[in-house]
């Protein structure tokens, strides 16, 4: 059981040039970034089960961890997998990937099953497996985004080119934000600039971008509602606005905002105990296993368990964007950047809304928020993440 | 599985930077981290504590326990209020459909309940507005609700009523029906503006205090004190567990003065006097009132009022349509206390308080006669006696008491005019005519009246109104014209002729004691007054009171024909036109040198007619039930007044 594995030694034998090293492998990883990854999903798990196992309408009080756990079995083993594998060998499916992308995302719009949100179409389901497909969609625009880029190394100086990408993620951003998902569209507005910045993007073309962000802004939220335009749904556009003044509406998104803070603030400095926070268990707090996740840490664990995480965040982006500088190809540093960017907006906006500081969005907290849709992506990216470090790596070895 | 190593390609120009970019995104990512930290401290550090205090409103309530209140009984130890366990259904704002967001649910929810309790929908859209408030908190909507039907029923379609809940409550309950009801008073739910009170200081909205009556007056010792229960609940107002208790203190008991028997006697000698006047064709007789008090001390042992009513109607707060039914004119006012408030003209019962004043003002005395023609003439006026034929020459004070003369009183009446100063009026404000007795009863009237010439001159509508002339002082002689006393006022002032000269405050609290019998306070007897009357000219008044019942021609003799005991009384037929006659008859027992009277007694019959055959026999019972003496018979007593 403990020799080495015969496949891998016959394919390295037979077709690797430079042969196949599991202990080079293994030396090339990231195990910080791998650390810390493991470290936020086992954190994510237990807050799970803190979160869940108290709730009435399930059959176990391990339901949701057991659920999660799959998803985290399944995404360590695709993230293996990923990282053995040469990311730069998918760049060139970048259109497949591309319109597969859309292809899944508009097959959504017809087929999706729903949840209880108002008409939201979101998942598919599979056998065994309903993929929620917004999330997939993430990870295929960062690959296929990334080969666009790469592509056009030579055209940074050609706005028009920068024009083409903004298109680009806009028909997909589109398609997602038509679920409705108005999160996970923003969320590729962050891919897109994160990209453009490790690129090497101009800075009047970024100046012109943040421009056009503003005005977008402004035309969505004040000008066409005045309009009569809707294009934003009004409930949409109520929990953009809701967090400035969460008491204007106490029985909807603002008790939830509010009952977030409660639960927060009154975590104190060391949190209530695991287990033991109050305005989770007694369901004070709605969605407290899937966006409001951060609230349940917050109330039990306090301000240095919330740091602990944030730590965690912190290192797995530094990782990301330490991959990016060191990619010896841009193909690999925009990947990097892109996940790096998903992660960083992700987490400061989910946080930023159960503390009360962004608008409600419906956005999950990366490898912590129930979802195995979310779960496995995460891992997969991390995957891709772990091939470009191994590769540069062993790359600086030689 | 390409380990293969990337092309070292040479850097497209802007590779440079790449360093740089990465650096400047790093920093994004840690001033966004920063702020979130920044926020965090402030939330679970700076404003900790007060997000934990929210954190625990969130989830405790605190739960009242209402303390059983109280038990009345009777001076014998007879129960006359107790408690029984009741229902009351309430509603959880928070758990109900929202009107908001669910309005056809919940206007569909508010009909349903409504048809279920019986309460109109705008009650309960009432009750939801004032609920809404601590959205938390159960508000009791319907008290004392039937568990056969309507409890069981809402239990079975719970999922029809969310946030409607059933909780065990006491109850008031009256095992001898309406007895006394007017002395009792009743419970309810404290009001906004009690709750601003000192009195009540410490109470709580939803809790239940005493309204009226005894109720009312010893509510401070009846009520206990309330316990509470913390409850740890769910968003949903589930309780989940209970984290503290206090017990509540039961309401201590109290005593009354009253006699439950003497009581009951009274409430039934009403109703023959009334059905007695109508016998004699007093047709309009529906009302009375009977008062009996202790002259030793002022402990009253009976206070009735007719028509009453039946208390339990307000457990659970009197249904509109009932209380409407109760004050319909038809109804001759049940809720109106008639012996406490009642406003009468005295009529003839006020000559012997008249003949004590005139007596101790030394303008006659026992020698002093009239001749009585059967009509009196002053200043161009004439005044005629109830006897036409007149009560014959050579009237004493005794023979006017007895017989009740008028003229005899007419002429005391022109003497009391003459003199300096309100001779007559402040000799019966001494009696406590025009003022309140003191009754530890709420609500007591201060309407009650000794005219006099400041009274007129205020009132008066014309100059020539204005003036007091020797017809009002006639009038009033004879317990008429301006004046207004009450059944409690009479009885109180009789009292003092029959102690020898004390004003007591009546009382009906005797004591309060614990749940185990002690006594835990004494209310002891309250002295207002002494009349500053001479005793002789109390007993000589007794004399011809006595007389009223015992010798041939008195006014009273035939009603007390047979009764052992002597008796003093003194008959009255008051005039308030244009109504019928209202009949009197005021008493005290024994009458006698040796042993000191026991027991006054008040009786009125509205429109009863006279009070020789109608009132003194409704005296005469209620002594009999005092006295336990058998009943003389219940022949018809031909009119003689």
């Amino acid at each position: 059981m403990n020799a080495p594995i015969p496949i891998l030694q016959q394919a390295t034998e037979r077709r690797q040039p430079l042969g196949f090293s599991l202990g080079r492998y293994l030396r090339s990883l990231d195990w910080i970034l791998l650390g810390a990854v493991l470290a936020l999903v086992t954190y994510g798990l237990f807050l799970l089960y803190s979160a869940t196992h108290a709730d009435t309408n399930i059959s176990s009080p391990f339901y949701y961890v057991r659920s999660q756990a799959v998803g985290l079995v399944l995404g360590f083993v695709l993230l293996i997998i990923i990282s053995l594998s040469d990311y730069r060998w998918v760049r060139r499916f970048r259109t497949y990937i591309y319109g597969a992308n859309l292809l899944v995302l508009l097959l959504t719009l017809v087929i999706g099953s729903g949840s209880q949100e108002v008409g939201a179409n979101r998942w598919i389901e599979l056998p065994f497996f309903s993929l929620q497909t917004s999330e997939l969609a993430k990870l295929l625009l960062v690959l296929s985004l990334a080969g666009v880029l790469s592509e056009g190394a030579e055209l940074r100086h050609r706005f028009r080119f920068v024009l083409f990408t903004v298109i680009y993620v806009a028909m997909p951003s589109v398609l997602v934000f038509l679920q409705p998902d108005l999160g996970t569209a923003l969320v590729f507005g962050a891919i897109l600039i994160t990209m453009l910045v490790i690129w090497g993007i101009r800075l009047p073309h970024l100046g012109i971008l943040g421009a056009g962000t503003v005005i977008g802004a402004a035309l969505l939220l004040r000008v066409f509602p005045a309009l009569g335009l809707q294009v934003l749904k009004d409930y949409q556009l109520k929990r953009l606005t809701l967090f400035l003044n969460p008491d204007s509406d106490p029985t909807g998104f603002g008790y939830q905002l509010t009952q977030s803070k409660i639960a927060i603030g009154s975590g104190m400095f060391t949190g209530k105990g695991y287990l033991k926070g109050t305005q989770t268990h007694l369901n004070f707090l709605p969605a407290h296993h899937t966006d409001f996740i951060f609230a349940v840490l917050g109330e039990e664990l306090g301000f240095l368990g919330a740091m602990l995480l944030l730590g965690l965040y912190l290192v797995v982006i530094w990782r990301c964007l330490r991959i990016a500088r060191l990619s010896t190809d841009l193909y690999g540093r925009l990947i990097a950047a892109g996940v790096a960017g998903a992660i960083l907006f992700q987490v400061f906006v989910n946080v930023g809304m159960t503390i009360g500081i962004m608008p409600v969005t419906g956005i999950p907290l990366p490898f912590v928020s129930f979802g195995s849709s979310a779960l496995v992506v995460f891992l997969m990216a991390i995957g891709f993440l772990e091939s470009i470090h191994v590769r540069s790596v062993a790359g600086q070895e030689r | 599985m390409i380990l293969e190593p990337a092309r070292k390609r040479r850097p497209p120009e802007d590779e440079s930077f790449v360093g740089i970019r990465v650096g400047v995104l790093l920093v994004i990512a840690c001033v966004l981290f920063g702020v979130i930290a920044f926020r965090l401290w402030y939330l679970q550090v700076l404003s900790g504590d007060s997000y934990t205090a929210v954190a625990a409103n969130n989830r405790l309530r605190e739960v009242r326990v209402e303390a059983p209140r109280g038990v009345i009984y009777d001076r014998n130890g007879k129960i006359l209020v107790d408690n029984r366990a009741g229902l009351t259904v309430g509603i959880l704002p928070m758990a109900m459909f929202s009107p908001k967001k669910q309005p056809e649910q919940f206007a569909e929810e508010i009909r349903r309940l409504s048809e279920v309790l019986e309460v109109p929908e705008a009650d309960l859209l009432a009750a939801y507005e004032k609920a809404k408030k601590d959205p938390y908190v159960t508000y009791p909507i319907k008290e004392d609700v039937p568990r056969e039907t309507v409890v069981a029923y809402l239990k079975e379609h719970s999922d029809q009523f969310p946030g409607v809940q059933v909780e065990k409550a006491f109850v008031r309950r009256y095992p001898n029906k309406s007895l006394a009801t007017h002395v009792l008073g009743y419970v309810g739910e404290i009001s906004q503006t009690e709750l601003g009170q000192q009195e009540f200081a410490t109470l709580k909205m939803g809790a239940h205090v005493g309204k009226d009556g005894v109720e009312r007056t010893y509510d401070s010792y009846l009520r206990g004190t309330d316990g509470w229960k913390t409850v740890e609940v769910d968003a949903a107002g589930r309780p989940k567990r209970f984290l503290d208790d206090v017990a509540p203190t039961p309401g201590a008991n109290l005593v009354l003065t009253i006699d439950a028997d003497l009581q009951q006697a009274s409430e039934d000698a009403i109703l023959e006097g009334i059905k007695r006047a109508h016998e004699q064709g007093f047709v309009n007789a529906s009302g009375g009132a009977v008062v009996a008090l202790d002259p030793r001390n002022g402990e009253i042992r009976a206070l009735a009022s007719f028509p009453d009513y039946d208390p339990s109607l307000w457990v659970g707060g009197m249904s509109k349509q009932k209380f409407s039914e109760l004050t319909a004119p038809e109804s001759h006012q049940p809720l109106f206390n008639r012996a406490l408030n009642g406003l009468y003209p005295a009529g003839s019962t006020f000559k012997p308080f008249v003949a004590a004043v005139a007596l101790n003002a030394g303008l006659v005395t026992p020698e002093t006669i009239y001749d009585c023609s059967g009509k009196f003439s002053v200043a161009q006026q004439t005044w005629r006696d109830w006897l036409k034929q007149g009560h014959g020459p050579g009237i004493d004070l005794l023979t006017a008491i007895k017989e009740s003369c008028d003229v005899y009183f007419y002429n005391l009446g022109n003497l009391l005019y003459q003199q300096e100063g309100p001779v007559l009026q402040d000799g019966l404000r001494q009696f406590g005519f025009g003022q309140k007795t003191g009754i530890d009863l709420p609500g007591e009237t201060d309407k009650t009246r000794v005219p006099d010439k400041y009274w007129k001159r205020e009132q008066g509508k014309s100059a020539e109104d204005k003036l007091w002339k020797p017809g009002d002082e006639i009038n009033l002689a004879i317990g008429q014209g301006d004046l207004l006393v009450t059944p409690l006022q009479l009885a109180v002032a009789l009292s003092a002729i029959a102690n020898g000269g004390t004003l007591w405050v009546p009382r009906l609290g005797l004591r309060i004691t614990d749940a185990s019998g002690n006594v835990v306070h004494q209310f002891e007897p309250e002295q207002r007054a002494q009349l500053g009357i001479d005793r002789q000219i109390l007993e000589l008044i007794e004399e011809g009171m006595v007389l009223v019942t015992s010798e041939v021609g008195g006014t009273a003799r035939i009603a007390f024909e047979g009764f052992a005991i002597p008796v003093a009384g003194k008959t009255g037929t008051a005039e308030k036109r244009p109504e019928d006659d209202y009949a009197l008859f005021i008493a005290y027992a024994p009458a006698d040198p040796v042993k000191e009277p026991e027991i006054v007694v008040v009786a009125i019959i509205e429109q009863g007619g006279h009070g020789s055959s109608v009132a003194a026999p409704v005296v005469r019972r209620v002594l009999e039930a005092y006295f336990h003496t058998q009943s003389g018979g219940t022949q018809i007593i031909p009119a003689t007044e």
